[in-house]
């Protein structure tokens, strides 16, 4: 076999991927705030003698959110910093344990 | 003879354009030639106006510095032409690359069924360990197909058994089916190179002598000298440095000296000319380095047409001819008279085995009969016909050629006014294109003081510097890519993360307060026995948060390194089904 491709291979067996902590934070952060962007303003337009009791719990943590369109980009702004946080600490403490792995190693 | 000339042995692809690279940059450079005519594995015969080929070879590269140089040369003779080869295997003709339809026809339905469920059964449970060709192919194409397609024919060529070829040779030399090609076929899809590449190619109006007999002329005209007829006898040498070569010419010896020294000649016929000679280990390794023979038997024939391919491939083993040339169909001027076609019948053997000896006469009948029972042309249509013998025209590699090979490098490369080029320099199964890289990468180690190896120059280009910089980034994006995600380290971050979460989720909710603290997320304890929204739960949240965040993390990292993993085997599958339609070409 040809020696790049053994070299690729080597890489590709032995090596750990490294996460991008900016942006897996700014992908969960987008996911999670689309969530509940759609989530809140699919009960506000299907409407009902009360709108969502279950989803304005979120309330409970994201002070100012309810289920209304206002509460949906207030949801979306909440819930993209938590995904980002969340996201970004995940990332930068794989990677953290990665190193220390591979130092090992 | 000014002692600044290079001197350059062999006047074949590598040679002649190491000296016409020295010529265009002004340096002297005499060109030593046993034979009578330029070309070495790439030259022209001529028979009677007939213009012969040794092998066939199509111009195609990927290295832009040779193609530019064949352009430049061969200007409006340098002809687009369109390929046609079929296999002719059991007395029938199949299309080359192969087609189901007419494959299945020309095997028989119980026949293709069966390669089918033997392709099925090796797919299920190949030989675990691949250290054969035979092992290579079986594995991935089936026995029967094998058998079918695979077992005469490369025999033929090499003449030993599949089960002594290494699957090593196999990998080197069909580099379509690394790892790497394959993975970038997936997001490339490069049909247009591969179908160009099958369809058509490149060729000299006059045979590849055609350009090598311009790189003569132009070399000439730049004041630098071509000698034909000179057979090197000797090559002196001063401990590392060579000074001069004695060459023998028309009985006449003479001393050629030159500043530096490049040769293109086999490594063991080089080994044995020097003098004082080398360490008789470095003879020893260097007389167990192989070489595979070819004898060319040109029929002419009383025909117009005879068949519409460039070239066919005999798998058949009733014959003992490997390769027919059709000139005709690789240019119309190969052929001075339109009534006429001319033949190449190939003979791949070995020097001193029943087919190198059997005298010429014998040979031109023999291709007369086997030409008569494969059915493409009439015995008595053939009118005249000859003989070519070339010797050392495949290095072979066989079990033990790497470490014969290194030896013999590790001394040459001690060598300091000398460099080894091309096929039979290198002992490296080279095409033309790559043997000409030799040559250039030669002439600018030696006069730009660059460092190029010319041991590494293999079938793709990416010994170019301009190439190694783009191969580096595409392994760099493929490795990014492909690396695995180490499933503790994601599952302890994404535990630890959960962890936190729920911890400060619930704190967050006691420091709240009210008369009922938290009564919906208080639900979690119905997965989480024991947890509650208090001070003493969110301890107890933290723990669950992370056993069940490390649970998914784990999960999540091994399901995407399978995911990925399988996503390579696939590719790798889809690349051994298309080099089944390109196989032949590599042999």
């Amino acid at each position: 076999m040809a020696d790049e491709d053994k070299r690729l291979e080597q890489i590709i067996l032995t090596r750990l991927v490294r996460l991008n902590a900016k942006i897996q934070g700014l992908v969960t952060g987008l996911a999670a705030g689309l969530l509940i962007f759609i989530a809140t303003n699919w009960l506000v337009l299907k409407g009902g003698r009360q709108v969502g009791p279950h989803l304005s719990l979120l309330g409970q943590f994201f002070v100012g959110y309810r289920v209304t369109f206002l509460g949906s980009l207030i949801g979306f702004a909440y819930a993209f910093v938590c995904g980002f946080i969340v996201g970004y600490s995940v990332a930068w403490m794989y990677n953290w344990i990665a190193d220390l792995k591979e130092v090992k190693n | 003879m000014d002692p600044h000339t290079v001197v350059v042995i062999g006047a074949g692809p590598a040679g002649l354009t190491a000296a016409y690279e020295l010529a265009k940059l002004q340096r002297r450079a005499i060109v030593l030639e046993k034979q009578d005519r330029v070309g070495g594995l790439a030259r022209t015969e001529n028979y009677k106006g007939f213009c012969f080929d040794i092998g066939g070879h199509r111009f195609f590269t990927k290295v832009e510095e040779v193609n530019q140089m064949w352009r430049a040369l061969l200007g409006q003779d340098f002809l687009r032409r369109p390929r046609l080869s079929r296999i002719y295997y059991n007395r029938r003709f199949f299309y080359y690359p192969l087609r189901p339809l007419n494959a299945v026809i020309g095997l028989g339905l119980l026949r293709s069924l069966l390669i089918v469920l033997s392709y099925v059964r090796w797919q299920l449970f190949p030989h675990r360990r691949e250290e054969t060709f035979e092992q290579w192919v079986t594995n991935r194409f089936g026995k029967r197909l094998f058998q079918t397609f695979f077992k005469t024919y490369t025999e033929k060529v090499w003449g030993i058994s599949c089960s002594d070829l290494r699957a090593e040779w196999a990998a080197q030399r069909i580099r379509g089916l690394s790892l790497k090609t394959a993975l970038l076929s997936m997001f490339l899809k490069p049909k247009q190179t591969i179908k160009t590449l099958i369809e058509e190619f490149h060729y000299p109006r006059l045979g590849p002598g055609m350009m090598w007999r311009a790189v003569k002329d132009e070399i000439e005209r730049r004041d630098c000298a071509v000698r034909l007829n000179c057979e090197v006898a000797a090559i002196r040498r001063n401990g590392n440095r060579i000074e001069s070569v004695v060459v023998s010419n028309n009985g006449h010896d003479e001393i050629v000296q030159g500043s530096a020294f490049i040769s293109s000649m086999p490594l063991g016929e080089f080994l044995k000319k020097l003098d004082p000679p080398p360490p008789p280990r470095v003879i020893e390794a260097a007389k167990q380095l192989r070489y595979r023979d070819l004898i060319v038997v040109c029929l002419i024939v009383k025909k117009p047409n005879l068949f519409p391919d460039n070239w066919i491939y005999v798998h058949d083993p009733e014959v003992r001819v490997g390769r027919i040339q059709n000139y005709k169909n690789w240019s119309p001027d190969m052929v001075p008279d339109p009534a006429k076609t001319s033949l190449g019948l190939e003979y791949f053997c070995t020097q001193g085995d029943d087919l190198w000896n059997t005298p010429d006469a014998d040979f031109v009948e023999l291709g007369k009969r086997e030409i008569g029972r494969i059915g493409v042309a009439d015995a008595t249509d053939i009118e005249d016909g000859c003989v070519v013998r070339v010797p050392n025209a495949y290095p072979v590699y066989d079990t033990d050629y790497r470490r014969h090979l290194a030896t013999v490098r590790e001394f040459v490369d001690g060598l300091e006014n000398f460099q080894t080029v091309g096929r039979n320099g290198l002992h490296r199964y080279n095409n033309q294109d790559h043997a000409m890289l030799t040559g250039m990468l030669a002439v600018r180690n030696l006069v730009l003081g660059e460092h190029n190896d010319l041991w590494s120059v293999n079938t793709e280009p990416d010994y170019h510097e301009e190439a190694l910089v783009e191969e580096s980034a595409i392994e760099e994006a493929l490795a990014r890519v492909f690396t695995k995600l180490d499933r503790l380290a994601f599952g302890l971050s994404l535990g630890a993360v959960s962890g936190a979460l729920l911890f400060v989720a619930t704190l967050w909710l006691v420091l709240k307060g009210g008369e009922v603290v938290g009564p919906n997320l208080r639900l979690l304890n119905q997965y989480f026995p024991g947890y509650s929204v208090s001070l003493w739960g969110s301890v107890i949240g933290l723990v669950y948060g992370f056993l069940s965040g490390f649970i998914g993390g784990w999960l999540f990292a091994f399901l995407r390194n399978a995911t990925m993993f399988l996503y390579m085997v696939r590719a790798e599958r889809k690349a051994q089904r298309g080099l089944l339609r390109r196989i032949f070409d590599y042999l």
